[in-house]
């Protein structure tokens, strides 16, 4: 009998961040758009968010685009959705 | 530490292990080497690295790969332990910040990893910068590349057609690592062009497109032997604001020697000569509307155009429609010179370089150069 070690990280525990609290409604909120940075994404989520707008009475919008698609987000434009939005929404649009 | 100390899967003879990597998704399509606790001890003590040093963090999805870990996947890969200082560093490399390895390692632009060597480690390891470098044959290329393909695969979990999403990849992407033809080379070796010295190993990381054939026989002089290598780096198919990587057959080589060419001439003339007028991007859907509202692409665009940038058309569909002045407005490959990385590989004889294009339609990722530890 012989062992080979398993060569993915399924055995390291992730590490884990606490999950943001659901708002229980966005009526009067201010939604944050985060764009990934590809080419379409802010088009594709200035739609998404027409439909909530309608849907949920939002007040406002907080508009974040990511300067470079394959880098997380800036800490400030983290700490900025934080801070302003009730909730984000993120997508790619390529 | 016993064997079953380690996460893993227990086999009853060689060949089982074999398919049981298969089986769990761990390789790459071919046959990996089963990675047992005393080859990975062993890989491991190849290198300087204690097994619990991070050689690459990924940031997007916050995942890292420790010296254990590129080792198991370093001796999958079918490497030696002295091959593993060049791995680390080459992991050390694309985990670089400025690299942003998520995007080339998930887009659908299917990049492979390149990974250019030099310096005292080339001989030590045999790896190989003469003929048919980008083929089959010899150990320390086809490894060393599948070793960093495999800790994509099993270390940030880039299987194809899930996070790889590349529309078609290309062969690269199991491995594509080579020694500079530091001998053949015009010039001084590329890592010193870089910043380190002579007596150093190093490697040097893109992310590449598929490389195009430069097949030149017939001409001597830098002014002629120059204009396919700038016609195919100005190929509608590729042309973007991205890095090039030029392989010089040793005989092109001695062309540019012989007319005393030095380096930096070469990456000047290149990248004046690489070029199209914006007419033609436009009537090859190279020039997508959104181009136009960010200042990265369009700054490229109307670098050369008069009143640069600023003057940039507005409108519905001024990205596609031919404008007057389009014709005269020459849009280069890359932002500068400096975008032309030019090393010395191949054999003796043969008219044939190569032209390897950044990955992506846009700006891309940076070369790395980094020291590998003696």
């Amino acid at each position: 009998m012989t062992r080979i070690l398993d060569p993915t990280l399924r055995a390291v525990p992730p590490r884990t961040a606490a999950r943001a609290p659901r708002p229980s409604r966005l009526s009067g909120a201010t939604l944050g758009l985060l764009a990934n940075g590809k080419t379409h994404g802010m088009v594709f989520l200035e739609r998404v968010a027409e439909h909530l707008r309608g849907r949920h009475g939002i007040a406002d919008l907080l508009r974040v685009t990511k300067a470079n698609a394959s880098a997380p987000v800036p800490p400030e434009d983290a700490a900025l959705l934080v801070k302003r939005c009730a909730a984000v929404v993120t997508a790619i649009g390529d | 530490m016993t064997d079953d100390a380690y996460p893993g899967l227990d086999v009853d003879d060689p060949w089982q292990a074999v398919e049981a990597c298969f089986a769990q998704g761990w390789t790459d399509g071919l046959p990996v080497v089963p990675p047992t606790a005393a080859l990975v001890e062993r890989m491991l003590a190849g290198g300087p690295w204690p097994a619990d040093a991070v050689l690459l963090h990924e940031p997007v999805r916050d995942r890292a790969v420790t010296a254990w870990h590129a080792a198991i996947n370093t001796v999958m890969a079918g490497c030696r332990p002295e091959y593993f200082p060049v791995v680390g560093a080459a992991l050390l490399a694309i985990g670089d910040p400025a690299f942003t390895l998520h995007g080339p390692a998930t887009s659908t632009g299917g990049a492979a990893l390149m990974v250019i060597v030099n310096g005292p480690v080339r001989e030590a390891i045999g790896l190989h910068g003469g003929g048919n470098l980008f083929g089959p044959g010899v150990r320390a290329n086809a490894t060393i590349g599948r070793a960093l393909r495999l800790v994509l695969l099993n270390g940030l979990g880039c299987h194809p057609g899930v996070l790889d999403q590349s529309t078609q990849g290309w062969a690269g992407k199991y491995s594509l690592c080579f020694a500079e033809h530091e001998a053949a080379s015009p010039w001084e070796p590329l890592h010193v062009s870089r910043g380190l010295r002579a007596t150093q190993s190093a490697v040097t990381v893109f992310a590449a497109e598929s490389g195009h054939n430069v097949l030149v026989h017939a001409a001597s002089e830098p002014e002629t032997l120059l204009v396919g290598f700038a016609d195919a780096m100005a190929g509608l198919a590729s042309l973007s604001p991205g890095r090039s990587v030029i392989v010089l057959a040793p005989e092109h080589a001695q062309h540019l020697a012989r007319a005393g060419w030095s380096r930096a001439r070469t990456q000047r003339w290149l990248y004046e000569h690489a070029r199209r007028p914006l007419a033609d991007l436009k009537r090859a859907g190279k020039v997508e509307a959104q181009f136009l509202l960010g200042p990265e692409m369009r700054g490229w665009l109307y670098a050369r155009a008069p009143g640069g940038a600023a003057t940039a058309p507005s409108g519905p569909d001024a990205h596609a429609r031919v404008l007057p002045g389009d014709e005269a407005v020459a849009v280069h490959r890359g932002l500068s010179p400096d975008d032309i990385l030019i090393c010395a590989g191949g054999g003796a004889a043969g008219g044939h370089s190569a032209f390897f294009p950044s990955w992506s339609r846009g700006r891309s990722v940076p070369f790395i150069t980094r020291e590998v530890p003696a």
